[in-house]
């Protein structure tokens, strides 16, 4: 199906794709060391700090989009970095999805390997950070995992993308906002095509890191 | 702990290296905040190239609600608004947010309903008597109204008439949700919803015909058209360059006089689609309309300044010569 559209579907679809990149990428980077340390570290409130991560699983992205709207609005705090309705703010926005997620499932991930090979570790008598890399090497499928699923949220994400991006033509639109416009607009012939190349996408990025992962070489 | 706190500066030299890149000066940019049936129906699409070749720019459009246009107004978020709503406007203006409301065009909200009209909104002597037929009906069990219920531009107008009737707003909010179903959706969605509950709603024409376009909505009928107190009148406000130094106010004001000029009103004029000229220009100065070849609405040769009577004509006329001049103060009413 041929998509005649104002606007161009390559480059909407390579916005998608950077902005829920750079998101994932920064989600896991600050989730995944925080779902290592709680998942790993004994302490007071463990259990109440895992119950608001996996809350924050269902963190509606209007919200995290209208948060991040709040703090870069010109009248926001910071407001004199006009980030507002660029690819950055979008970024930040879907970092803000991302993160309890690749916490969360580092928790899991982290706390099932621990059990079981904690006893093995201490039977051979290393040190607490060579533990923690060998649980962390032991549990890299569980936060590859982590990672694609925040992935998958952010790609298929359009309440925080519409608010600070604006669905701006050749500058802040994306596959969803696109649909969502398509939609509002009566054509969802184009909506149901897009949705066809988002899904497409995601399931390119997927099959790729399978592949990588089969060959050992994530 | 180490690394989170690495990871958080990571981020912050991300975004702060991307902000950076991202935002070097782009002069010739304009940041518009409208409504979605601008958008929608396609017209910015017909008649903003003719601006950015001319003037050598890129416009950003940002095609949300009236409310949150304005309110994006309000935060210095955008340059320039072109919305819908007058009396929402007119408290932006007086509230020290905007310079120099203009009305550019206007086109038609029309009641639909659908095909057996079981509220005889056809034989209604206005938009007025329609609705008290409809709340007449709804209330006897006979009839559903589908209300934006966003507080978009549609939503205020459909208020307005309600108010007109005597029903405020607390007491429309307040409508048995039998017969009143507030949706809180866009114009789009609401109709496909009529079409699905046989039920009546507000429309801008536009939404409506493109709807009709694409046989989504094949049961809904334009069921009252024409009366005054249906005019959509659009408007184009300047956001406060005093209040927020860092606006595109010259190529704001460009837009303002190239969009109320001879050449920024014909391109609007010739915009044609599904059949019919959906908007009409009316800048000061352009109220006189002739339809274009090849359609002939009658609705075109109403006495169109005569005005929802909402905003006073001659503030809308009057082009604002205290432009740049802060009145009210700082935001939030500070």
């Amino acid at each position: 199906m041929a998509l005649e559209v104002s606007y161009d579907v390559i480059q909407v679809t390579l916005l998608s794709l950077y902005v829920s990149g750079c998101a994932t990428i920064l989600g896991s980077a600050i989730g995944i060391p925080l779902g290592a340390l709680i998942g790993l570290k004994e302490f007071g409130g463990k259990g109440l700090l895992k119950t608001i991560t996996y809350t924050m699983y269902g963190f509606p992205p209007v919200v995290a989009g209208l948060a991040i709207y709040y703090l870069f609005s010109r009248a926001g705090p910071f407001g004199s970095f006009g980030i507002l309705f660029t690819p950055t703010a979008m970024i930040l926005a879907e970092t803000l999805l991302v993160i309890p997620l690749t916490t969360g499932i580092t928790i899991t991930s982290v706390a099932e390997v621990d059990r079981s090979i904690k006893e093995t570790v201490k039977s051979l008598g290393t040190t607490p950070r060579q533990s923690v890399l060998t649980v962390m090497r032991e549990a890299w499928v569980g936060l590859i995992m982590a990672a694609m699923i925040g992935f998958g949220r952010c790609i298929a994400e359009v309440g925080a993308a519409y608010m600070v991006g604006g669905n701006i033509q050749g500058e802040t639109r994306v596959l969803t906002t696109a649909i969502m416009l398509e939609t509002r607009m009566g054509r969802f012939d184009y909506a149901i095509g897009l949705g066809i190349v988002l899904i497409s996408v995601a399931m390119a990025v997927f099959f790729f890191l399978r592949l990588l992962q089969e060959k050992e070489l994530l | 702990m180490a690394v989170i706190a690495v990871a958080v500066v990571a981020l912050l030299a991300v975004s702060a290296a991307a902000a950076f890149v991202l935002t070097k000066e782009e002069p010739n940019r304009l940041r518009m905040a409208t409504t979605t049936s601008t958008q929608d129906s396609g017209l910015l699409d017909y008649i903003l190239p003719t601006f950015e070749t001319e003037y050598n720019c890129k416009i950003s459009v940002i095609a949300v609600g009236s409310g949150l246009a304005l309110e994006m107004g309000k935060r210095g978020d955008v340059d320039v608004l072109l919305v819908h709503s007058p009396s929402a406007e007119q408290t932006f203006v007086s509230g020290g947010y905007g310079t120099n409301r203009t009305q550019v065009m206007y086109n038609w909200f029309v009641i639909v309903g659908p095909d057996r009209d079981p509220a005889g909104t056809k034989d209604a002597t206005s938009a007025k008597d329609a609705f008290q037929r409809i709340h007449d009906n709804g209330t006897a069990g006979h009839a559903v109204f589908v209300s934006r219920a966003d507080g978009s531009g549609t939503h205020a107008k459909e208020l307005g008439i309600w108010s007109s009737l005597g029903y405020d707003n607390t007491t429309v909010a307040a409508f048995g949700t039998s017969w009143y179903k507030q949706a809180g959706q866009g114009m789009g969605a609401v109709l496909d919803m009529c079409e699905d509950l046989n039920a009546y709603t507000l429309s801008d024409d536009a939404t409506y015909y493109s709807r009709v376009d694409v046989a989504l909505i094949p049961h809904l009928n334009i069921t009252k058209q024409g009366d005054s107190a249906l005019k959509n009148q659009y408007s184009v406000i300047l956001v406060n360059s005093t209040m927020w130094p860092h606006i595109n106010k010259t190529l704001a004001k460009d837009f303002l006089d190239w969009i109320s000029s001879k050449a920024g009103q014909d391109v609007i004029k010739t915009y044609v689609k599904y059949g019919h000229q959906l908007f009409v220009p009316n800048a000061p100065g352009f109220t006189s309309t002739t339809a274009i070849t090849g359609f002939v609405d009658t609705r075109l040769f109403e006495d169109v300044t005569a005005g929802t009577s909402e905003v006073p004509e001659a503030m809308l006329k009057a082009k604002d010569t205290r432009a740049d001049v802060p009145r009210g103060g700082a935001i939030d009413g500070a």
